[in-house]
Parts: structure tokens; C-alpha cells; sequence
């Protein structure tokens, strides 16, 4: 296959106003501002062929939201070269944006007090859908995203996740070679997120567009995707399969246990108990599946204490990070 | 061409079709902006009723200098709105969206920002002070007239929208705009109300060479009334609105262009 | 005590960084002065007098009621927002009468308002447009007292207007209109003197002149003996009325909530 993103040393730094404290730093600020500057993203290359699917993930202020708004033509970089489908995205930005979705998780393209059908007649206008393509493109998301209940309703009426899909099919409409998803199933339920997971994993497959999806929600990427571009600290810190990252942290899991009594004590090789704050009866337990199951540490915390409450929490991405930095995954 | 105008309709629709969500709001509020504009009209009328005249501009004259800013206005916000409210835009993130689609930016902007119902009370109003005023105040309209008033009505719209145009490209710098724009075209808006000749010369010059709203009603209201107070000031001030109006948003649309590269989308 | 005392340094660095905006404030209130200023001088053109006002009269009563209604000014949508957020249910549980707390919060800003926007334009306007001195330190008094119960009244009006916030799906309109009428029949856009014999014969009958021209009649020293009492009388008695209807609104209001679960 093609390759359809090229991305070379990309650079953006930011220029970030710093206040003074107190009175003196106060009228400091506005005679004589001081400035910090901050590298969103630092050397950053990559390239995408088409039709794959990448998974975009970092923790808050990587540098993976930065990046996806250059992709897309909206911040022009400081230095480094992206070229996406033949376009220079920040150069040729009228022409190459033709090309490209934009599903903002947070940011809605459909007007909140129209329905979203109204929303898609404006947009039929912008891009120049034809018509045939028009109706042909709004009857199969429609089907596929179970629009017909509310795509006539207003917006406002809407859940959540429908509401999402609506925009989902609003940046789909235009037949885009490249999609970029940013956060698309936050804030959304269960049922809601898969709907939205299965959507774009068949879209993937059937009309091979090539997607980009940042995410704080592993199972996100791990319903979706099979690569996996890892930013952390502006830098790319991995960058390979899914499957890689997966044997590390799959493994890994935090129990939070809250307890009646204490003191609380724990004899059992390859855990970690870590306090949580305000909460005295409350601890985070760290282990590994490889190394002791959960049944052992179950049954060693209950001989000894009485467990009021427990949960198991899902692995984050800080936890792969740290085992990437810890040389636990490797990429390949 | 044609295409473009097809776009302008179908945001207009939108436009219009969000209003009439809320019928009774939209009633009241566009009846709250006729009021509120009419208010400075109000004010205005009174004290005509105790003075008679102010610089010798007789109640008529002022209602039609008066008019030339409200029909100006209510054009402006048809094609402007966007770029009053920039600072919102680029806040909320609405402007990352308009730069992801494939049309031009200003364009966009300028296609779909329509307040309509606040168009429509400040041109209406507008529109009754011209009809009122035209006739009283002795113009001998002929073909030549009525094509250089449409003419300083376009200067009067392009000289307020290039205004905004730059306050929003110092969007792009600083987030927050709302001081300046307080400053340098709400408060300049009061005083183009009345005769340019009754400031002194400092707001005059701040009238004529900084915020040029004197090019937007007082000169061309002169062209067509010639007051005996336009004697201060050079006769070909009275042409040259269009020229202004070109000039002025050329130059704020150079510099939208320069400082688009600095945008910083929000949230980063 | 130092925890509170901290509280005080964070506010004050607050509006430091604001500092800005606060001159740009000052700035405002001024130009909306200076429009009125040079209206009124051209209109006068010269002259000393027109029918007993002179124009220091005209500039003094500008610039108290052109200030002050910018002092005054504030949000009015307040009340619609926390009715639209729902969070008023929240407000209404917590043992402060929130009426109360809103009217305290407003004479909070006006009272910081009128020292240092409304005060410093006063001084800087001293420069240029020639105010009338205050008749006596003791009408310098009356017309203090004569604001607060005019900011009162005021802020009444404003209020009844706020709460129709229960029933219509957006105040904003209604605010702005107003507003208008208050401006203009209060004489922030037009002296009182020269309003037309049978406007004036109406707004005797209204509050609306006992907001700003109370203030100036008593500065100027218009006022005399029982003129004075009587005029105070008129403030309070608009008070109570304005009173009256704002709790008859806002208890309908909260009725009209608790019935329909906010």
C-alpha cells in the first residue's frame, strides 16, 4: 500500500505568557512580560499508508492534539515537513481539507438548535457534494449509525452518543480519504462507545479510510486499532502493533480495596500497596497477572482483613509509559 | 459566483430557521434592538425640541446623518457578524472548524455570520430615518446622487467590517479583544451620532485619521447637505469615502493574512 | 485570621490583573461623558443660561448620572443563569436569603465601582469640563444618601425585570428595554430640566427620577427645606412599592418552580 502521511521532524513550541506573583510581579506583566516557551512537540516523524488505522495516544498535554491539528492544516508547525495525500495541509490548506473528516469529541460541528439533517444541507453546500453521492452517503450512515429516530429532531434533544454520531456522519459526508478522530467516544456510555467503535472499525474495513484516532480509552484503540503511535512529552516514545503494548499491560492491574480496620499489611511477593489520599482505610494494590493471580491476592487479603469494598481498575496509559520508559515494551 | 450565493441562502436558512426556534424571544429581542438605537434618537429629538438646532444641523439633518450609521450597520452585521464576535470563535474553537473546511476563511466568515433579526432592527430603523429625513432635508435627488449615496453605504459598511477585521487578527495574538473594541468602535459609534464639528480637534482627528467614522456618515452626509460647518476641513473629504473604505480594509485584510500563521487554536 | 487575610491578597492580585481593563473602565465612562459634553456645548453655544440652567448645571448633571448608571452597571442575566443551570434549587436550600445575597453582592461592585471608575472620571473631568463646586457639605451628605436609596430603587426595577426570568425563556430582551426606559427617563441621556412640559408631568409619577436627578437636584442645591424631605419620602415610598411587587414576582417565581421541579 501507499504511503499517504509523511510526517519529518515535525516541531511546534509554544510561547506561554508567564505571570509574576505578587503585587511587584503583577505591574512587572504589564511593563516588561515574561515569556516561556513550551515544546508541544518536539522532532516528531512518522509516516501512514493508506488505509490503516493508528492509534493516536498520550497522556494530557503530549503533544497528540497538537500534532493532529497540524495534520490538519490548522496550525502552521515551526519546523519539519507533513505531507498528507500530495498536500502540504498548512500551505494548501482549501484544497487538502477537501480530503480530509474531523470528528471532535468535545467540539460538536452541528448546530445545536437544528436537526441534524439541517446541519448536513449546510455542509452538502460547503463542500460541493454532488447529490447522488449526497443522498447515497446520508441513507448508509444513517443506517449504519441508526440515525433515522432522531436525525430530524433538534440536537439539543439528543443523547450524548447520538449526538456523536451525527457528527460522525457530518464529517463523513464528503466521502474523506482521511479521518481523524479526536476523543470520539468521550463522555459516552457503554453501549454508546461501542456502537461508535464498531462504526469506524467497519468503515475502515469496507471503504479503506485511512484513520487517525487519539484517545485516552486504551479500549478504545484496542477495539480498533492495530498500530499504535505513543506521544508523551511532545516526543514519540513508541511506535509499532497494538499486540506489542497489549502483552504488558494486560497484564498489569490496580486493585482498589477499601478496609475496616487497620492496620493493613499485605505478605505477598510481586505486589505493591500505595496509599490513597483523604483516605486512610483505602488502598491501591499494584500487580501482575503473570506473576500472581488474582485469586492469590484475593485470598491473601481476606485471610487477614475485613474488605468492605474492592475494585479492579482498568490499566492506564501512565502505566504503559512507565513500563515503555522502564524498558518493559520494546518497540519493534 | 453562483455558487457562493447558493452557500450564502443556505447558511442564511439555518440562520434563520435556529431563530425561529424561539419565536417570542426572537420578537422581543429584535423589538429590544430597534428600542435600544432608537433610544440615542429619543435623546436626540428632546433636546432638538428645547434647541432648535446644534452647529446649526436642524433636527432632519442629524436624523439623516444618524441614518446613514444604522443602515451601514445593518448591513454590516448581514456580512460582518463573524468577525465582531472573533474573539468568541476562536475561543469556543468554532474557527478550527471554519479552517478545516475547503472554502476561503474569510469567505466562510463572512458568508455566515448573519445576525438577521438584529439586521433587520437596525435597518429598519435606519431605513425609517432615511425616508423621513431624505425628503426634508432638500436633496435634489437625481441618478448621480442616489448612486454615490448606494456607493458611501458600501464605503460605511467596508470601513466598519476592515475595523473589525482588524481586531480580529490582534485575536489571533491576544484571545481577548472586548476593551479595544469598547474603545476604538463602540464608544467612537457615540460620537459619529452627532456632527463631526462640535468635538474638539482631538476627537476630530481620531475620528478622521484613526477610527475614520467620520468617512462613514459626516462626509458624505455633507456631500449631500453641505453644511456651513464642513468650511473647516478640505472639500475633497467629501469624495473620498470609497476610497477610505477600499483602502482601509485592504490593509486589515494584509494584515489578517500576516498574522493567520500565528493562530493558536484553543485549548493548546 | 491568615487564611482570610490570604483570601484578601488573591482578591487583590485579581483585579491587578485586571488592571487593564479597569483603566480601559475609566476610559469608557469618560468618552460616554465627553459625547455628552460637547453636545451640550454646542447646543449652548456660548451661552450662559437657558431658562435658569447654566451649563456647569447641564456638565454636573451628566456627569453624575451618566457616571453612576456606568457604576452601576451589571450583570442581569445573573438570575436568568442560575435558573437556566438549575442551580437555583441549590442556592435556595443554603440558609442565606438569596435575594438578600444577590442585592448585597451588587452594592458590593457599586460601592467599588463608584470609588474607583465613578470618582477617579469625576476628577479627571474636573480638568476640562467645569463642574459645578457642591452647594455645602451638607447637600455634598444629602446627596449621598439621596444615591443609595436611588441605587436601591434602581436595583429594584432591575430585579422585577430579572425574575419574569421564571416564566420566559430568555430576559435578555426585556432587560435591554428596560434599560432604555430607565436611561432616558431618569436623564442619563437628556437633563431633566429640558424635558418637554407633559413627559415631565409623567415622570413625576414615576420612579424613575428619583434614581439620578434626585441626587442632582440636592448636589446643586436645588432642593429646599420641606422640597428635601419630600423628596426623600418619594425615594422610600418607591422603594417599598418596588418592594412589594419584586417579592409579589419572585415568590411566584419560586412557586412556580417548586410546582414544576425546576
Amino acid at each position: 500500500m501507499e504511503t499517504i502521511i509523511n510526517v519529518n521532524n515535525l516541531c511546534k513550541t509554544f510561547k506561554i505568557h508567564k505571570r509574576g506573583t505578587g503585587f511587584k510581579g503583577a505591574v512587572k506583566n504589564i511593563f516588561h512580560p515574561t515569556y516561556e516557551y513550551k515544546k508541544a512537540v518536539n522532532e516528531v516523524s512518522f509516516s501512514i499508508k493508506e488505509g490503516e488505522m493508528v492509534g493516536f495516544i498520550g497522556p494530557n498535554g503530549a503533544g497528540k492534539s497538537t500534532t493532529v491539528k497540524m495534520l490538519s492544516g490548522i496550525l502552521y508547525p515551526d519546523s519539519g515537513d507533513i505531507t498528507v495525500a500530495g498536500y502540504i495541509p498548512h500551505k494548501q490548506r482549501k484544497e487538502y481539507v477537501a480530503n480530509i473528516g474531523v470528528v471532535f469529541g468535545q467540539k460538536s460541528q452541528i448546530s445545536w438548535d437544528l436537526s441534524p439533517l439541517d446541519s448536513y444541507e449546510v455542509i452538502k453546500h460547503i463542500y460541493k457534494i454532488p447529490d447522488k453521492k449526497y443522498k447515497e452517503n446520508l441513507e448508509r450512515f444513517s443506517e449504519l449509525l441508526d440515525m433515522g429516530k432522531f436525525i430530524n429532531q433538534p440536537v439539543r434533544q439528543l443523547s450524548l452518543g447520538q449526538r456523536m454520531r451525527a457528527d460522525i456522519a457530518a464529517a463523513l459526508l464528503h466521502s474523506p480519504k482521511i479521518v481523524f478522530f479526536d476523543e470520539p467516544t468521550i463522555g459516552i456510555d457503554v453501549v454508546g462507545k461501542d456502537k461508535i467503535r464498531k462504526f469506524i472499525k467497519t468503515l475502515n474495513q469496507t471503504d479503506n479510510i485511512t484513520m487517525i484516532f487519539t484517545t485516552h480509552d486504551m479500549q478504545d484503540i484496542e477495539k480498533t486499532c492495530e498500530r499504535l503511535i505513543i506521544i508523551d512529552d511532545g516526543k514519540k516514545l513508541y511506535d509499532g502493533s497494538l499486540e506489542n503494548v497489549k502483552k504488558g499491560y494486560v497484564s498489569s492491574r490496580i486493585i482498589e480495596a477499601e478496609f475496616e480496620s487497620l492496620p493493613i499489611t499485605l505478605d505477598l511477593p510481586h505486589t505493591e500497596i500505595t496509599d490513597v489520599e483523604n483516605n486512610a482505610m483505602k488502598k491501591l494494590i499494584s500487580f501482575n497477572t503473570d506473576e500472581v493471580s488474582v485469586n492469590e491476592l484475593m485470598t491473601a487479603l481476606m485471610s487477614t482483613h475485613n474488605i468492605k469494598d474492592v475494585s479492579i481498575r482498568e490499566p492506564e496509559i501512565d502505566a504503559i509509559i512507565r513500563d515503555i520508559y522502564e524498558g518493559k515494551i520494546v518497540m519493534n | 459566483m453562483k455558487d457562493i450565493i447558493s452557500l450564502f441562502f443556505a447558511y442564511a436558512r439555518t440562520g434563520l430557521k435556529t431563530r425561529f426556534q424561539y419565536k417570542l424571544d426572537s420578537v422581543i429581542s429584535t423589538f429590544a434592538v430597534f428600542f435600544r438605537e432608537a433610544a440615542g434618537i429619543i435623546a436626540m429629538y428632546l433636546a432638538l425640541l428645547k434647541f432648535d438646532t446644534i452647529n446649526n444641523w436642524n433636527i432632519d439633518e442629524l436624523l439623516f446623518l444618524f441614518s446613514l450609521i444604522f443602515i451601514t450597520y445593518g448591513i454590516f452585521i448581514v456580512f460582518f457578524m463573524a468577525l465582531r464576535d472573533f474573539s468568541d470563535w476562536i475561543k469556543h474553537g468554532v474557527f478550527d472548524r471554519v479552517m478545516l473546511r475547503p472554502r476561503g476563511l474569510l469567505t466562510q466568515l463572512v458568508l455566515c455570520g448573519a445576525d438577521w433579526l438584529a439586521a433587520f432592527g437596525h435597518g429598519t430603523l435606519g431605513i425609517i430615518l432615511f425616508i423621513i429625513s431624505a425628503n426634508r432635508v432638500g436633496i435634489e435627488w437625481n441618478f448621480g446622487m442616489a448612486v454615490y449615496y448606494i456607493v458611501v453605504v458600501i464605503s460605511g459598511v467596508l470601513i466598519q467590517g476592515a475595523v473589525f477585521l482588524f481586531f480580529s487578527a490582534i485575536s489571533f495574538y491576544v484571545v481577548e479583544t472586548n476593551s479595544l473594541k469598547e474603545i476604538f468602535y463602540w464608544n467612537m459609534r457615540k460620537f459619529a451620532i452627532y456632527p463631526l464639528s462640535i468635538y474638539n480637534k482631538f476627537i476630530q482627528s481620531i475620528l478622521i485619521f484613526v477610527v475614520p467614522f467620520a468617512f462613514v456618515n459626516y462626509f458624505p452626509a455633507q456631500f449631500f447637505l453641505r453644511k456651513a460647518d464642513m468650511a473647516a476641513y478640505p472639500e475633497w473629504m467629501m469624495y473620498i469615502s470609497p476610497i477610505v473604505g477600499v483602502g482601509l480594509y485592504a490593509l486589515a485584510y494584509a494584515f489578517w493574512r500576516f498574522s493567520l500563521r500565528y493562530y493558536k487554536s484553543a485549548g493548546n | 485570621m491568615s487564611t482570610y487575610l490570604q483570601f484578601a491578597v488573591i482578591k487583590f492580585r485579581n483585579k491587578m490583573a485586571y488592571r487593564f481593563d479597569y483603566l480601559l473602565g475609566i476610559l469608557n465612562t469618560l468618552l460616554s461623558f465627553v459625547v455628552y459634553w460637547s453636545i451640550y456645548k454646542a447646543l449652548y453655544g456660548g451661552a450662559s443660561e437657558v431658562d435658569g440652567v447654566t451649563f456647569s448645571m447641564v456638565t454636573t448633571n451628566f456627569i453624575i448620572s451618566l457616571g453612576l448608571s456606568s457604576a452601576f452597571h451589571k450583570n442581569e442575566m445573573f438570575l436568568q443563569d442560575k435558573i437556566k443551570q438549575g442551580t437555583i434549587a441549590n442556592e435556595l436550600l443554603k440558609p442565606v436569603n438569596f435575594k438578600l445575597r444577590m442585592l448585597f453582592e451588587d452594592v458590593g461592585e457599586g460601592a467599588f465601582n463608584v470609588a474607583f471608575n465613578f470618582l477617579p472620571t469625576v476628577v479627571i473631568a474636573a480638568f476640562f469640563a467645569n463642574l459645578s463646586a457642591p452647594s455645602s457639605i451638607l447637600n455634598v451628605l444629602l446627596c449621598l444618601v439621596s444615591v443609595v436609596l436611588g441605587y436601591i430603587v434602581l436595583w429594584q426595577i432591575s430585579f422585577i425585570v430579572q425574575s419574569w426570568a421564571f416564566w420566559l425563556f430568555n430576559v435578555w430582551g426585556l432587560i435591554t428595554i428596560k434599560n432604555v426606559f430607565v436611561n432616558i427617563l431618569a436623564g442619563a441621556y437628556i437633563p431633566m430640566w429640558f424635558m418637554p412640559e407633559w413627559l415631565r408631568n409623567v415622570i413625576q409619577f414615576t420612579p424613575f427620577d428619583s434614581i439620578y436627578f434626585t441626587p442632582v437636584q440636592l448636589y446643586l442645591g436645588e432642593l429646599q427645606g420641606w422640597e428635601i424631605l419630600i423628596n426623600f419620602a418619594r425615594q422610600l415610598l418607591w422603594i417599598v412599592i418596588l418592594y412589594v411587587i419584586g417579592e409579589f414576582c419572585w415568590r411566584r417565581g419560586i412557586k412556580k418552580l417548586v410546582v414544576q421541579g425546576g
